[in-house]
């Protein structure tokens, strides 16, 4: 298996302040990566910099064989990275479906079937009670499922999620949990950003730990969870995670 | 040689008073996040007032400014609650077009009462004063000395109360100042009505320059936006710089240029701001890129 | 803000009653459709007929504005541009260069179009009021360079078309050939509206203006939309502008590239109701004739008034009725939709 997704000893600065620093890792095709980190780690900022909302101080990003690290955001969306917005940023004058019709139209060129295929998105991730609600009737949870159902719709390769848990029920944790689990077998690669540990312990395959902006872990779960570096890094003290 | 002298120094004693108008809408922009269209149209409306109060009790428009600045700071707080603030939780073309129709409402208003025609007040100082070899009207002499003045005075108020800390402090980040308990709403208001009084005295102390009708205000307006994205949105000092440029620009350019041409300048000079340097001279930066209210 | 909204119809209706965005035809639309073609069929007296042909042009210049300024975002107060930019250039060309208007006009657009995407990209970064005074000050560099340029446009004393009536010259005898063309302009920009807001470029000019980093992140190029957008709605008004010109008769940079005429454009769609089709439509059928009959009765006595019963008009709808006359019909109708 080739890797999907290089970071090559990636550095971005803001002012005088190194968000990220020489961070170096790669994805292989097929894999769901966990990504955790204390908040202020510089987790977003690394997804931004993936995604081409921002262009690395220093370093190269290299995603199927392409070297995307200047490349803005919608031409490395239309090469296959989906992401989702930590705090959801949906299209407020359109309803559900239409905010999902937006990716589809990365796959579908015609609106009847990029609508079809926005309501099968909706669909797989639960809502399709909502179809043709205006968007700014739905509750954060609700947005959050919709950003998830607006990233697959694109048929990514490669997807980022940013905290999709947020706000959700523990029903619904464990369904969601699932699903993105069985992305990998639909040929989707994740990278997941959660704070939901239990969802990332049960289906990555691997974890990373950001913290300060510096990569401090990088490997199987378990092993990370026992990592005293990173216990010292959410908690400060000596604890299980696992 | 002397007549570049005269004009870059009549130029930037023009240019300070065009900045003391223009620190409300800088104020009022950097504060609330919006642009009052209706701007001009205080200006126009503190002339017509300075201009009543001179012919009808034979005062003069320095004095009228006693009366003048608080009635404008009350007009603006009226307009503040009745036509800003329902808008500001609405999408920012609401307010936009709010303020776009006072500015025509109050423009209309105008013309119907006072006609189309010019009004002056008489020359107060019927004399020159001499600065070295150049001539200057007292009028304008003492009109930028309001400005200074005046500009001193803020920025001492803005440094050292509680007032001003609170108004700096919005400019920068609106949300973060209400977590820390900063009466927003109250800062909007007074900001917005104090602008307003600002105006007033500017159209006080240009009223012995210019002459005014109902569509007075459109002339200044487009100066003073240009000065404000000139010295950047929120910056008191950047509006005075502003406006000494575009006083100068102006006067250079009338007198060496067509005067039609003139004009254009500032427009050209504010595009070519927007453009290159959004944030302006002295701004924040990103404000005119990440927007406003967006 | 949203109007149109297409929500779920547990009973299958025939046609909806108000215009929905993705419906091709509504009840209102086909019934506005016949009054407007039987008016201008039929024959209006010679009074009202001045009132319609402006009403059909203001129309289909609000519904041009709303491209940019509704579906975009792009809010601008620059159009009047475009429309003297189409204006003086299919008039220079008949006047000058013989150029018969029918082919005139579509320079006249395709000049407009270019003007439309200049201002986009110099504009491209820029939000909210910055945009606005942006797209002003654009506008009122073009005005003095038309006032000035007189070789090119006749400066202050302004261009005149031969009032001499000829099909070919796009000149007629008879008002109501006028009213006809105006309501084909209206109807033709309205099928371009309509047309965009079910196709894919539309959805992405709105998720441009709803979210621009989302839309980005979802693989839609920012930038050329917004171009493409306002070119467009440039075009359009230019074309609006020719037709003016064969209308009037007389071109004066003063009043064809006036702040005041662009802010006009902005208003009908506006209290019309921005982001929707029928919107600006709606606009101009309210206020176009109330501000010309008020005009013509009330004449010189109260200049100004029309003005100020508008403007106050204006405020009222921007502060309570955001969506204008279209979004509060849209609610109306949605409530009685329901169950």
């Amino acid at each position: 298996m080739t890797a999907i997704l290089t970071v090559d000893n990636v550095s971005h600065r803001f002012g005088s302040l190194w968000a990220v620093r020489d961070v170096s890792f790669s994805v292989e095709r097929g894999e769901l990566l966990g990504l955790i980190g204390p908040n202020g780690a510089g987790k977003s900022t690394l997804y931004n910099l993936i995604a081409g909302a921002l262009i690395p101080t220093k370093g190269e990003i290299v995603f199927d064989g392409l070297k995307v690290s200047h490349w803005k955001s919608y031409r490395i969306a239309r090469v296959g990275i989906a992401r989702t917005f930590q705090i959801p940023k949906p299209y407020r004058q359109l309803t559900v479906v239409e905010n999902v019709m937006l990716t589809a139209f990365q796959q579908e060129s015609s609106v009847s079937r990029a609508r079809a295929l926005a309501i099968e998105t909706l669909a797989d991730v639960g809502l399709s009670d909502y179809i043709d609600v205006p968007v700014n009737a739905l509750t954060v949870g609700l947005l959050k499922r919709l950003e998830v159902a607006r990233a697959l719709a694109m048929r990514p390769k490669l997807v980022l999620f940013d905290e999709i848990m947020a706000g959700l029920t523990p029903t619904e944790v464990s369904t969601m949990t699932k699903f993105v689990g069985g992305l990998p077998a639909r040929g989707i690669t994740v990278i997941w950003v959660e704070h939901v540990l239990y969802a990332i312990m049960k289906t990555a395959s691997r974890i990373m730990v950001l913290n300060r902006g510096e990569l401090i872990a990088n490997g199987e779960p378990a092993k990370v969870a026992r990592d005293p570096a990173v216990v010292k890094a959410y908690l400060g003290e000596e604890m299980n995670l696992a | 040689m002397s007549t570049l002298g005269q004009l870059v120094l009549s130029g930037i004693f023009i240019g300070g008073i065009y900045a003391l108008m223009s620190i409300g809408l800088t104020l009022i922009f950097g504060v609330l996040r919006i642009v009052n269209f209706a701007h001009g149209e205080f200006l126009m409306l503190g002339m017509y007032g300075a201009w009543a109060i001179t012919q009808l009790l034979g005062l003069n428009p320095y004095i009228a400014a006693i009366a003048i600045v608080p009635a404008m700071f009350l007009f603006g707080a009226i307009v503040h609650q009745l036509i800003v603030r329902p808008g500001l939780d609405k999408p920012h073309l609401v307010v936009v077009f709010a303020t776009m129709g006072l500015s025509i409402f109050m423009q209309n208003v105008a013309l119907m009462i006072m006609t189309a025609d010019l009004w002056d007040v008489p020359p107060i100082f019927n004399q020159s004063v001499a600065i070295g070899p150049f001539y200057f009207k007292a009028e304008l002499l003492l009109g930028f000395a309001v400005t200074m003045v005046c500009t001193l005075l803020l920025q001492w108020l803005i440094r050292t109360t509680y007032l001003g800390k609170a108004i700096r402090a919005t400019v920068q980040d609106g949300e973060a100042a209400m977590l820390m308990g900063i009466p927003v709403p109250r800062i909007f208001l007074i900001t917005f009505a104090g602008g307003s009084a600002l105006v007033g005295l500017a159209a006080c102390i240009m009223m012995p320059l210019f002459s005014v009708f109902p569509t007075v205000g459109l002339n200044f307006v487009l100066i003073a936006f240009v000065i404000v994205v000139l010295g950047g949105m929120g910056s008191i000092e950047g509006a005075l710089l502003g406006g000494i440029c575009i006083g100068v620009v102006q006067s250079l350019s009338s007198y060496y240029v067509a005067p039609a041409y003139g004009q254009m300048f500032y427009f050209i000079l504010f595009l070519l701001v927007m453009i290159f340097r959004p944030n302006g001279l002295l701004g924040q930066k990103g404000a005119a890129t990440i927007g406003i209210n967006d | 803000m949203s109007v149109g909204v297409t929500h779920q119809s547990s009973g299958r209706r025939a046609l909806p009653f108000f215009p929905r965005r993705g419906t091709p035809v509504s009840v209102i639309e086909i019934l506005l459709l016949v009054v407007c073609v039987a008016l201008t069929v039929v024959g209006l007296p010679q009074s009202l007929q001045d009132v319609a042909v402006l009403t059909f042009l203001w129309a289909g210049l609000a519904l041009a504005w709303n491209i940019a300024g509704g579906y975009a975002g792009l809010i601008s107060f620059g159009h009047a541009a475009f429309f003297g930019v189409g204006a003086y250039t299919s008039t220079i060309l008949f006047v000058q260069a013989g150029v018969t208007p029918w082919i005139g006009i579509w320079c006249g657009a395709v000049v407009a179009g270019v003007f439309g995407a200049l201002l986009a990209l110099i504009c491209a970064r820029l939000r909210g009021p910055f945009l606005i005074l942006s797209t002003l000050a654009a506008a009122e560099v073009v005005r003095i360079g038309a006032l000035n340029w007189a070789s090119l446009t006749g400066g202050p004393e302004g261009l005149s078309i031969p009032p001499v009536a000829a099909f070919t010259s796009m000149v007629f005898a008879s008002k109501a050939a006028y009213v006809v063309m105006m309501l084909l302009f209206l109807l033709g920009v309205y099928a371009v509206t309509k047309f965009l807001e079910g196709s894919r470029y539309g959805y992405y000019l709105f998720s441009v203006r709803d979210d621009a980093d989302a839309a980005s992140a979802a693989g839609v190029n920012p930038l050329v939309v917004r171009t493409v957008a306002m070119a467009l709605s440039a075009g359009l008004t230019g074309i609006g502008g020719s037709l003016f010109a064969q209308y009037f008769l007389y071109l004066d940079p003063t009043f064809v590239i006036s702040p005041e005429l662009s802010f006009q454009f902005a208003l009908l769609a506006a209290v019309g109701g921005l982001g929707t089709a029928i919107g600006p439509v709606l606009g101009s059928f309210l206020i176009t004739p109330m501000s010309e009959l008020l005009r013509s009765y009330l004449g010189s006595q109260a200049a100004g008034l029309h003005l100020v019963i508008y403007s106050a008009l204006l405020i009222v709808v921007m502060l309570y009725f955001p969506g204008g006359i279209a979004g509060a019909l849209a609610r109306l109708a949605s409530r009685r939709d329901k169950p």
